[in-house]
This record gives C-alpha cells, sequence and structure tokens, in this order.
C-alpha cells in the first residue's frame, strides 16, 4: 500500500514536472519561432516582407529537444555516478545543456538569416543578443523539469531504462506534443494576427505575417508572450497529461488481472478521451457553423 | 519539358525490381543470421515484423505540417516521422517497462507499448483539437474527402476560404490512435526481441551473472530500438512525402511500399543488432 502511495504521489509530481515542461517548451519554440510556422519566417522576406522575427528552425522541436535533454540527462547521470547531490548534477547538466542550446541558436538565426540576403533581410546584432538567452532560460526551464522527471521515474518508480536513454524517449517526446499542440496558435493566430478570426489563413496570404507592433517592429519576445496565454499551457497541457496519464494507469493497475489492468485502463483512457474529441467536434459544427452552405459547395 | 510541367515520378505502386532487390536481401540477412547467429533467428524475425508495424503505422497518423500550422491543411502541425516516434517512443517507454516485470509475457509487453503509443496520440489529438476550436474558433474539415469515413459528417462546407481544410476530422483522430498502437507495439516488440538475445549472450561474453549485465542488455536493446524506430519512421515519412490526413488520405493506399522498405531496411540493422553479440 505505501509503494502505491509514494507512486501515486510520485506520478502526480511527475505530471506537474511535464506540464511545466510542455509549457516551457512550445513558448521558446515560439520565441525562437522553430516550430512549423517558422516557414512563414522564412518565406516572408522573399515574398518582400522584412521583419525582425527570431528563425532557428534548422531542426524540428522533438530531435532538438531530444538532443538537449539527452545531453542533460547524460551528464547528470556521470554526475550522479561521481557521488554528486541529484538535484545539484541536473541543474548544472540542465544549464551545460543550455549552452549548447545557445550555441544551436545562435549559428542557427545567423545561417537561416544570412541566406535570405539576397532579399535584403539584414541579420540584427540587437536580435540576437535579446532574444537568443531569453530562449536559453526558458529551455533551461523545459530541459531541467524533463530530466528531473525522467530522474523520479528511474529512481522512485523503477523504470528499466537508464536516464540518457529516458531523455531521449522523453525529450522526443515533449518536442513532438510541444510543436503539434502550440504551432497552429503561433503560426495562425499571432503570425496572421490581422487574418480573420475563426478561419484559416488563405493560400494566398502566405508570408505575409505581421511585422509591427503597437510601437514599432515586433519582436519575437512578443510572440512568446501572446502565445503563453494559450499555446504554452495547452501544449504543457498536453505532455502533463501523457506523463501523467502514462504512470497513473501502471502504477495503480499493473498488479490487476495479471498485468492486462493497465492494458485496460489504458483502452477506457483512450475512448474517454475519443468521445470527448467527437464531442468538441461536433460543439464546433453546431455552434460555429458552415463557412458556406451546402448547395453553394455542391454548385 | 519544364520542371513545372513534369509529372512527379513517385507513383503510388511497387516498383517490381527494388521489391525484388529488397526481397534478396530481406532472404540473405535471415540466412546470414540462420548460419551464424541461429539462436537470434527468431529475434530478427520479430524485428522485421516489428519494423513493418513502425511502417504501416506511420501512414495513419494525421499529420499537416507547415500548412497545418496556418489552419491552411488539415493534420497535426509537425513533421511526420517525429511525431510518430514521439508516439512509438512512449510507447517503448511503457513496453520496457512492462517488460521489466518478469511475470508477464510477451503479449502484455507488446500491449502496454501499444497502448502506451495510443494513449499519447489520443491526448494530443484532442489538444489539437481544444486549439483549433476554442483557441481559434476554426471547425474541423477534411480536404480530402466529402464526407467524414466513420460519422458520415459533410466536410466541404465547413472549409474555410482559400484552404484545404483544417484541424482533425473524427476519422482523422482514430486513425492517430491507431498510428501510435501500431507504432508502439512495433518499437516495444524489436526492444522486446533484442533484449532477450542480449540477456542471453551478454553474461557468457563479460562473463558476469544474468543480473550484472541486465542493465547494459537493456541499454543496448532500448538504443537499438529507439534507433530503428526512427530509420523505419523516416523511410515512411519519405513515402508519405509530406502530410497526411490518416487513413482515408489517397496517400494512404502508397503504405505497401513503405512496408518493404521497412522490412528490407529492418532486417539488415536487425542483422548488425544480432552480430554484436556473435563477434
Amino acid at each position: 500500500m505505501e509503494s502505491v502511495l509514494l507512486g501515486i504521489g510520485v506520478t502526480a509530481l511527475a505530471g506537474a514536472l511535464a506540464t511545466v515542461a510542455g509549457a516551457a517548451e512550445d513558448t521558446e519554440s515560439n520565441i525562437g519561432s522553430q516550430g512549423d510556422p517558422n516557414s512563414q519566417v522564412q518565406l516572408a522576406p522573399q515574398m518582400g516582407y522584412i521583419h525582425r522575427i527570431y528563425n532557428k528552425a534548422v531542426s524540428g522541436e522533438p530531435p532538438a529537444y531530444g538532443l538537449w535533454v539527452t545531453i542533460s540527462a547524460g551528464v547528470a547521470w556521470a554526475f550522479m555516478i561521481t557521488g554528486m547531490n541529484p538535484v545539484l548534477a541536473i541543474v548544472i547538466a540542465s544549464a551545460l545543456a543550455v549552452f549548447v542550446q545557445g550555441v544551436y541558436a545562435t549559428t542557427a538565426y545567423l545561417g537561416r538569416t544570412a541566406s535570405l540576403a539576397k532579399f535584403e533581410q539584414p541579420v540584427y546584432i540587437d536580435v540576437i543578443k535579446s532574444v537568443t538567452t531569453v530562449t536559453m532560460a526558458h529551455a533551461f526551464v523545459a530541459i531541467f523539469t524533463t530530466v528531473a522527471m525522467c530522474y523520479l521515474l528511474v529512481e522512485a518508480l523503477g523504470h528499466p531504462f537508464p536516464l540518457p536513454l529516458l531523455g531521449i524517449v522523453w525529450g522526443i517526446a515533449l518536442g513532438a506534443a510541444g510543436s503539434a499542440t502550440g504551432n497552429p496558435f503561433y503560426g495562425k493566430e499571432r503570425q496572421y494576427q490581422t487574418q480573420n478570426f475563426g478561419a484559416g489563413v488563405p493560400i494566398s496570404a502566405s508570408g505575409n505575417i505581421v511585422r509591427y507592433a503597437e510601437a514599432g517592429q515586433r519582436s519575437s519576445l512578443d510572440n512568446g508572450w501572446f502565445t503563453a496565454k494559450l499555446g504554452g499551457p495547452a501544449s504543457g497541457v498536453c505532455f502533463g497529461l501523457i506523463v501523467f496519464l502514462e504512470l497513473w494507469r501502471t502504477v495503480l493497475f499493473e498488479s490487476v488481472a495479471g498485468g492486462w489492468g493497465a492494458i485496460i485502463a489504458g483502452v477506457v483512457i483512450i475512448l474517454i478521451f475519443m468521445i470527448i474529441d467527437r464531442y468538441i467536434e461536433v460543439w464546433a459544427r453546431k455552434n460555429y457553423g458552415p463557412y458556406v452552405k451546402a448547395e453553394e459547395v455542391s454548385a | 519539358m519544364t520542371a513545372i510541367a513534369a509529372k512527379s515520378t513517385a507513383s503510388e505502386g511497387i516498383n517490381p525490381v527494388a521489391s525484388v532487390i529488397g526481397i534478396v536481401i530481406i532472404i540473405a540477412a535471415v540466412a546470414i543470421t540462420a548460419v551464424v547467429a541461429n539462436f537470434a533467428l527468431a529475434a530478427l524475425i520479430g524485428v522485421i515484423i516489428g519494423g513493418l508495424l513502425i511502417g504501416f503505422g506511420v501512414h495513419f497518423v494525421p499529420v499537416g505540417g507547415a500548412p497545418a500550422a496556418m489552419g491552411q491543411s488539415p493534420g497535426i502541425a509537425t513533421g511526420v516521422a517525429m511525431l510518430a516516434a514521439g508516439a512509438g517512443l512512449a510507447g517503448l517507454f511503457g513496453g520496457a517497462w512492462a517488460a521489466a516485470n518478469p511475470e508477464f509475457g510477451i503479449a502484455i509487453v507488446i500491449a502496454a507499448g501499444a497502448i502506451g503509443g495510443g494513449l499519447l496520440m489520443a491526448v494530443t489529438c484532442l489538444m489539437v483539437n481544444v486549439v483549433y476550436i476554442f483557441g481559434m474558433g476554426i471547425p474541423a474539415a477534411s480536404g480530402k474527402v466529402a464526407k467524414d469515413p466513420i460519422t458520415g459528417d459533410s466536410q466541404a462546407e465547413y472549409k474555410s476560404q482559400g484552404t484545404e481544410g483544417h484541424g482533425l476530422p473524427f476519422v482523422s483522430y482514430v486513425g492517430g490512435v491507431i498510428g501510435g498502437m501500431l507504432g508502439g507495439a512495433g518499437g516495444t516488440l524489436i526492444y522486446y526481441e533484442l533484449l532477450q538475445v542480449y540477456a542471453a549472450r551478454l553474461p557468457e561474453i563479460f562473463g558476469a551473472t544474468a543480473e550484472g549485465v541486465l542493465p547494459v542488455a537493456i541499454s543496448l536493446a532500448g538504443i537499438f530500438a529507439v534507433g530503428m524506430f526512427l530509420m523505419n519512421a523516416v523511410l515512411a515519412a519519405y513515402n508519405i512525402t509530406g502530410t497526411i490526413e490518416g487513413p482515408h488520405d489517397p496517400k494512404f493506399k502508397r503504405f505497401p511500399r513503405a512496408v518493404i522498405g521497412c522490412a528490407v531496411a529492418s532486417a539488415v540493422a536487425g542483422l548488425f543488432a544480432v552480430l554484436i553479440v556473435v563477434v
């Protein structure tokens, strides 16, 4: 009974850490414009729209976070083998991984932006100075919380994978969840803020991203401020739910029915999510209505 | 002929010559294993089946890439290989956890992997629709079919002007969950088969106890499973070329080609994974 209680407590803590990680990951990637909406940041100068948006998408979020989290997990693992306190080891290892992220971000911005020189897009040194450190700070939060979560999975819940291998698994999953959930909010709602609310961006508008703020040109820091209102928290909820439910069903039901209890619990959870999804899909169709009438479509 | 006028050479069908060459490579890999490492023959077959499951499963995952991030096309706004990898590796996490319990047989281990992958996709697909519907006020609409094959909902009038659709219609949601489950099961099968081989052979090679080398066996099997997962996911993504809405998308019919490709790649990679405990 005590082990189950401990397991539930660790599950809750791991879920909370994952929630923070997901929110920080999405905000970091939006400030650095690393997700799929980056295609528009790269396209804009080619369409004649010069901007001051940061641009570091030389890799997708999942492999990038797979790398940074694994570096941190590997270094922390090595530190702990030498007898270092686990909390200190994870903090120092995350800081070291963030330096790798900083180098990655700087070189990626310089490389991607310099490639647009023929379209007269300048490389802004002040953008590097002001934005890179902010992405590094958010990356630190995401990396530290993910590695701390992985450490809990190994030490408290007894997962057989070593810490660096868990870093690969959950680093890639973090990037996948964060980019899947957060990208549309940044891409549609922020970059194309001037387009109609409640509709996709017409393909003909591609590249015409919003480049001006209330005063002066829009900064990537403003994009982080905006997406932290919904895209970031939604990504956090997504990754937090994934981690929490995966652990919860295993910790509570693994011993039921010779191991099948956790499987059945997982199937039930998936079906519940499926029903919720269908409900909100129908809700949207009823409340928002069609864009055009069915006869016009067939005409 | 200009580049614009030229038609894509990527066809839906299977290239017979390439397929025969691939099958010969598979037979060669199996034959080498049978001769050099007969004890691992079943494991290699398991690895090949795992690769097939991953390659097939990736085709179910609804991925819209960059256009989906602007609400210009349906699907999840990220890359095919990476989303599939995220789901499959989450499944591998669950499968490996179940495999650590000696009381559990292969059926529970594979099922645990499948549910882990399916759970990630179920949560992610729901949150994608939550952001589209409640964050952006956009209903789900497919660009590839007039009606959702599962619910029968008409799609065309819910597409906003100048787009190919947006969000995840229910058929795409179900496809995502099935894809995650197949990926999780495939990755876990690869891990489980390799773990059996390493756990049996490493004590003899290292001259140590079975308990002593178990962490090494788990790490080796885990890293090979992760690597083979990414390899198969990327191969399938090349077959899809960009975006796919799910099982109702015409591109889904391309899956036999990816299945052959993934089987060949898994056979060769599996051979090397087995050989490291023979040489």
